[in-house]
């Protein structure tokens, strides 16, 4: 190798290490204040899954989702059938929903800002406000794959909210409320 | 070769993900997330649609194959790790910040700004490109995405002693949220097995125990073959605890593993197989001809 070459390796060499160190310090300095304040910052994850562990007295709500069909027959409806992107975030969403989490943004969607304003604030939106129309494109998704004349065909989505909380391992199924949403 | 395999997985994933469907939701329920919340509303407006989702769709698996063949690999790995980086912020912005696809975005990144397409690719191929000379080239970028995704377990452990502190071991603990996580149709999977675990209340400190002392050995894989052996294998098995116990499964983590695998040993193993398989087969073939000639 001549002189040169080395010469020019030696320069590709060291252009790759400050790259790298870049790199290194681009991706691990956020993930690292992630970590520090356990905090998530999208896109750098404090890997905050399952840190708070399971309280059994604390008890839990949780959500089934089901749709009644045109001829009356109520049936399951698992929403990650209908929206597969939602691949492991489809019950933090129908909570999120049920929260409305939405509004409660530094800067909501402008839609929701005029819900809020309509309201007199976010204390006195009713809980599930957008709920309904979440409902709906679900029942419509569904709908779309099945032919007009389908006996299937939805006309209505409900959303059955039940709690556990007997502080044992059993008597999992109190329902507290349900929301219906008509097509 | 980490490059194919990873971008090849994503591209999988999304091929089987219907984006015109998640087009169909109410942008109202939406929460954009971190680095998210920087697009404006109308922004989101425009793109969630039918329409919309269907060129980003369009869009990302264009590059994401130019990507997983290594054509044009320092534009196209470059603009799936951002595609793909923006489809995982718009999932989030659903739902929760979940962090299993998380290290498959960051190995993204890595291969992006790292001479990824030097060796197994297109490029190199069509190009007669000379691989680079020097270890560290090559040698760091898989130093480093073994270190993401090792940190990605690592983290998790002492987090999870931060806030919980030691009543994580409480025998309550694990079938408790693996039951809050089977109670609802809402998941992914509706497997009703942590409907045993009570059961097994007893041993259940000790299994999370052994969960979090794997976590915080993980960055042992790493640097020992041995270590990896051990740990790797491990956590097929606690992911697909998590699967069939929890519904909660993280299959971009289990994809990344391929982080560790020595490609080019693997791949000159399997010549070496497929060599010595061949000679067999000549060798047989030889012995056939002989056969022939002594009975002619």
């Amino acid at each position: 190798m001549t002189e040169r070459a080395q010469a020019l390796n030696a320069t590709r060499e060291r252009y790759l290490l400050t790259r790298y160190a870049a790199l290194t310090v681009a991706l691990f300095v956020p993930l690292l204040l992630a970590f520090a304040l356990v905090r998530n910052f999208y896109p750098f994850a404090a890997s905050t899954v399952m840190m708070a562990g399971g309280d059994l007295q604390a008890g839990r709500t949780y959500y089934v989702m089901r749709g009644e069909t045109s001829t009356g027959e109520s049936i399951d409806l698992s929403p990650i059938e209908l929206t597969n992107a939602l691949s492991g975030r489809a019950w933090s969403l129908v909570g999120g929903t049920v929260t409305n989490k939405s509004f409660r943004l530094s800067s909501p969607h402008p839609a929701n800002v005029v819900l809020l304003e309509a309201a007199g604030g976010i204390e006195k939106l009713p809980p599930a406000s957008r709920l309904p129309d979440l409902l709906r494109s679900w029942g419509t998704i569904y709908n779309l794959r099945l032919s007009p004349s389908s006996p299937q065909r939805l006309q209505a989505v409900i959303l059955d909210c039940y709690r556990w909380d007997s502080g044992r391992y059993s008597d999992y199924q109190h329902l507290v409320q349900s929301w219906r949403a008509e097509l | 070769m980490i490059r194919a395999v990873i971008c090849s997985f994503v591209l999988y994933e999304i091929l089987l993900t219907d984006f015109i469907d998640l087009g169909r939701l109410p942008i109202t329920v939406m929460r954009p997330q971190g680095a998210m919340q920087l697009l404006p509303w109308r922004f989101y407006d425009v793109l969630l649609t039918p329409g919309g989702m269907l060129i980003f769709k369009c869009v990302l698996i264009i590059s994401l194959i130019g990507a997983t063949v290594g054509y044009l690999t320092s534009i196209t790995t470059k603009s799936a790790a951002l595609l793909f980086l923006f489809f995982e912020g718009l999932v989030r912005s659903f739902g929760h910040f979940n962090h299993d696809e998380m290290p498959v975005v960051y190995i993204l990144f890595v291969l992006a700004f790292t001479p990824s397409g030097d060796a197994f690719s297109l490029d190199s191929w069509l190009r007669h490109a000379r691989a680079r000379t020097g270890d560290i080239a090559y040698g760091y970028p898989i130093l480093l995405m073994r270190s993401l995704l090792a940190w990605s377990y690592f983290s998790s452990a002492p987090i999870k002693l931060r806030v919980a502190g030691l009543g994580y071991f409480r025998p309550d603990n694990l079938p408790t949220l693996a039951i809050m996580h089977s109670l609802d149709n809402l998941h992914d999977t509706h497997y009703k097995l942590a409907f045993w675990l009570p059961k097994f209340r007893g041993v259940m400190p000790f299994v999370v125990a052994a969960v979090v002392l794997w976590e915080l050995l993980f960055p042992l894989a790493i640097f020992s073959k041995l270590a990896r052996r051990v740990i790797l294998p491990f956590g097929i098995v606690f992911h697909l605890g998590t699967l069939f116990f929890m519904n909660v499964f993280f299959p971009f983590h289990l994809a990344a593993y391929a982080v560790f695998i020595d490609w080019p040993r693997l791949v000159s193993r399997i010549s070496a197989v497929r060599l010595f398989q061949k000679g067999k087969g000549l060798r047989g073939k030889a012995r056939n001809i002989n056969a022939v000639i002594r009975t002619d």
